[in-house]
């Protein structure tokens, strides 16, 4: 990286890092990624946790914008040009009330409880099992699955994240 | 040895049971409630698991929770710490029914010191001396006042589930004892869920000595000698010293050796504090606690061992490696524990600490998990450190504490440094001098009127 191209680069991270273009985001992840980014040589990296996706990218020509529908920006090879992008999720996510492990079906090799995309009430979103009893954990609001974040025989602790209604 | 211990505890104990078991090469998972989230044992340990929202109710005392985390991280051991589940025998029962050792004594032990009326007969029985009262639990007001006239005012009715200086209430003289018994009952009923009381003769100028003990699972067990916990308000612990200023070597060994043989007859694991009250030369138990105490720091610097260690150690079957006679008292140590509160009306002072600033040099250790920009829950106690120094003599270690009060800093709330920093000025503090009603008065003295 030369030094006259690292200087804007280095700002737009900075107000990225101190949360002023991108409020809400934890600047640390975004130092992880962007220096994983130079490590690594990818052109891309993503994370999602708990309704909030962060997202860095080689090429992005547009600064960092909060939007509701992640927008895929265009993807040109400008190795040393890296934009945060970040994308908060409308809806609730349903968060585990206990410690244990969370399944996903009610039992092994049956169909799941729900998948993406279906539509919920109240029904049972997924069975987590704490000291060898199954404790149902149901949908807290109407709407559809948009996200599942944890996979099946995954240990869990008390408000972690397992899915997004919107 | 353990691969994973699961500390079930938080705030400074909980760092130092991680301390020992990394310098074990042991993994830890710490447990933390959501409030916890930040705290610096959180992110040093191993692995961590948020069981549940602030209130100790559903986290720290949430057992279905604790042993979940257990069963998902694979712990094979528990350590409970002070406080919270350590002196739970329906805990420590469950943990073992689980097939994870219970790094504490045996649940039977918890139980039966629990119990203050049944453990004051016990260690009875054993050849410890006690404070004469009441043979049991009082049936009657009737019975108290025939009892109290025998013993002789003033007495102390205490509730048999209370312990740590709650539910108990003094009457000076036979027109102050009904409203004693009736009200010692009516709030032993409200804040233990058993109103049984049980009676004492109340000793008026007391020093409170404890007796630190540790037994392995080979039948030998060993006192590490006293500490002096004299100084307290509103019966919490505030300052303590080992060794005591009032005991020598030969009182020391004595005490020492009635501890450890009844503790050997009745087959203890682990470390405990067999705590006294000290008079006129004369030793009476008031009660038994099976856990590392707040305090054990003192011992830990005046002895060279790792409590913490050695309970590990027990816990895994291992023998205690000294003999009484390895047991060498060495130079003086004293501790303070740093609150929260204002210093001198003891009005807690939660929020943020902007700055902190840890004493260092010889002699001086630190035990606290706080840290600058650490914000101090509400939920839990106002604990923020304790400051242990240790010297070649008391002097040499009062000197030590002067200097080490003057470098801490903790900024951003208030604390009782400075309640430290006028003590160690105090003729009767240098001089060693005090007994359990010594602050109290001193504080009262200091501003007539204020609540002590």
């Amino acid at each position: 990286m030369s030094e006259n191209k690292s200087k804007p680069l280095r700002d737009r991270i900075a107000k990225a890092i101190k949360g002023e273009s991108t409020p809400g985001v934890d600047p640390e992840i975004v130092r992880e990624l962007a220096k994983l980014l130079e490590e690594t040589g990818l052109s891309e990296i993503e994370i999602e946790r708990g309704g909030v996706r962060v997202r860095v990218a080689r090429g992005t020509a547009a600064p960092a914008a909060a939007s509701q529908t992640p927008s895929p920006a265009a993807q040109q090879p400008q190795p040393s040009q890296t934009e945060p992008e970040v994308v908060r999720r409308q809806g609730t996510v349903v968060t585990s009330p206990m410690v244990g492990t969370v399944y996903l079906s009610p039992e092994p090799g049956a169909a799941p409880f729900v998948k993406v995309g279906d539509s919920v009430t109240d029904g049972t979103l997924c069975i987590i099992e704490a000291m060898k009893t199954m404790n149902p954990v149901p949908s807290t609001v109407a709407g559809r699955i948009a996200e599942i974040y944890v996979h099946d025989s995954q240990p869990v602790e008390f408000g972690e994240p397992l899915m997004l209604i919107e | 040895m353990f691969e994973k211990v699961l500390i079930a505890n938080r705030g400074e104990i909980a760092l130092r049971v991680n301390r020992a078991c990394k310098e074990m090469g042991i993994a830890t998972v710490a447990i933390h409630s959501t409030a916890d989230a930040d705290s610096m044992h959180v992110r040093l340990a191993d692995e961590s698991v948020c069981v549940g929202p602030p209130p100790a109710s559903q986290s720290y005392l949430n057992i279905p929770a604790i042993i979940s985390a257990c069963e998902i991280t694979g712990a094979d051991a528990i350590h409970p710490g002070y406080g919270f589940l350590s002196e739970n025998a329906h805990f420590a029962d469950i943990v073992k029914a689980h097939g994870i050792t219970f790094i504490g004594p045996e649940a039977d032990h918890i139980r039966l010191m629990g119990d203050k009326i049944a453990a004051k007969r016990a260690v009875k029985s054993l050849g410890i001396p006690t404070v004469p009262g009441s043979d049991g639990a009082i049936g009657s007001e009737s019975e108290a006042a025939d009892l109290a006239k025998e013993m002789g005012y003033p007495v102390l009715i205490k509730a048999s589930a209370g312990g740590g200086g709650r539910g108990m209430k003094v009457a000076r003289s036979p027109s102050e004892l009904s409203l004693a018994f009736s009200t010692a009952r009516a709030e032993a009923k409200a804040a233990f869920g058993d109103d049984s009381v049980y009676m004492e003769k109340y000793l008026e100028k007391p020093r409170h000595i404890e007796i630190q003990v540790i037994a392995d699972s080979h039948g030998k067990v060993l006192h590490l000698g006293e500490r002096d916990c004299s100084l307290q308000r509103r019966h919490q612990k505030v300052w303590e010293e080992a060794p005591s200023p009032a005991l020598n070597v030969e009182a020391r060994n004595q005490i020492g050796k009635v501890v450890t043989q009844a503790l050997t007859t009745l087959g203890y694991l682990g470390v405990g504090t067999v705590e006294f009250l000290y008079e006129n030369g004369q030793f009476f138990f008031i009660e038994m606690n099976t856990r590392l105490q707040v305090e054990h720091p003192v011992t830990e610097l005046v002895t060279g061992l790792d409590l913490v260690r050695e309970q590990i150690r027990i816990a895994d079957g291992s023998h205690l490696e000294l003999e009484q006679s390895d047991v060498v008292i060495a130079g003086h140590a004293i501790e303070c524990r740093i609150n929260a509160e204002n210093a001198f009306t003891f009005h807690p002072s939660p929020g943020k600490i902007t700055d902190f600033h840890a004493p260092g040099g010889l002699g001086v250790r630190m035990d606290s998990a706080v840290y600058a920009g650490y914000r101090i829950p509400p939920y839990y106690d106002s604990l923020v450190g304790k400051l242990i120094v240790h010297g070649r003599s008391r002097n040499e270690c009062l000197m030590r504490l002067r200097r080490a009060l003057d470098e801490l800093v903790i900024g951003g709330i208030e604390t009782t440094i400075p309640l430290f920093q006028e003590l160690i000025k105090q003729p009767d503090i240098l001089d060693g001098e005090y007994n359990i009603h010594w602050l109290e008065h001193y504080l009262a003295r200091r501003s007539p009127g204020a609540a002590t």
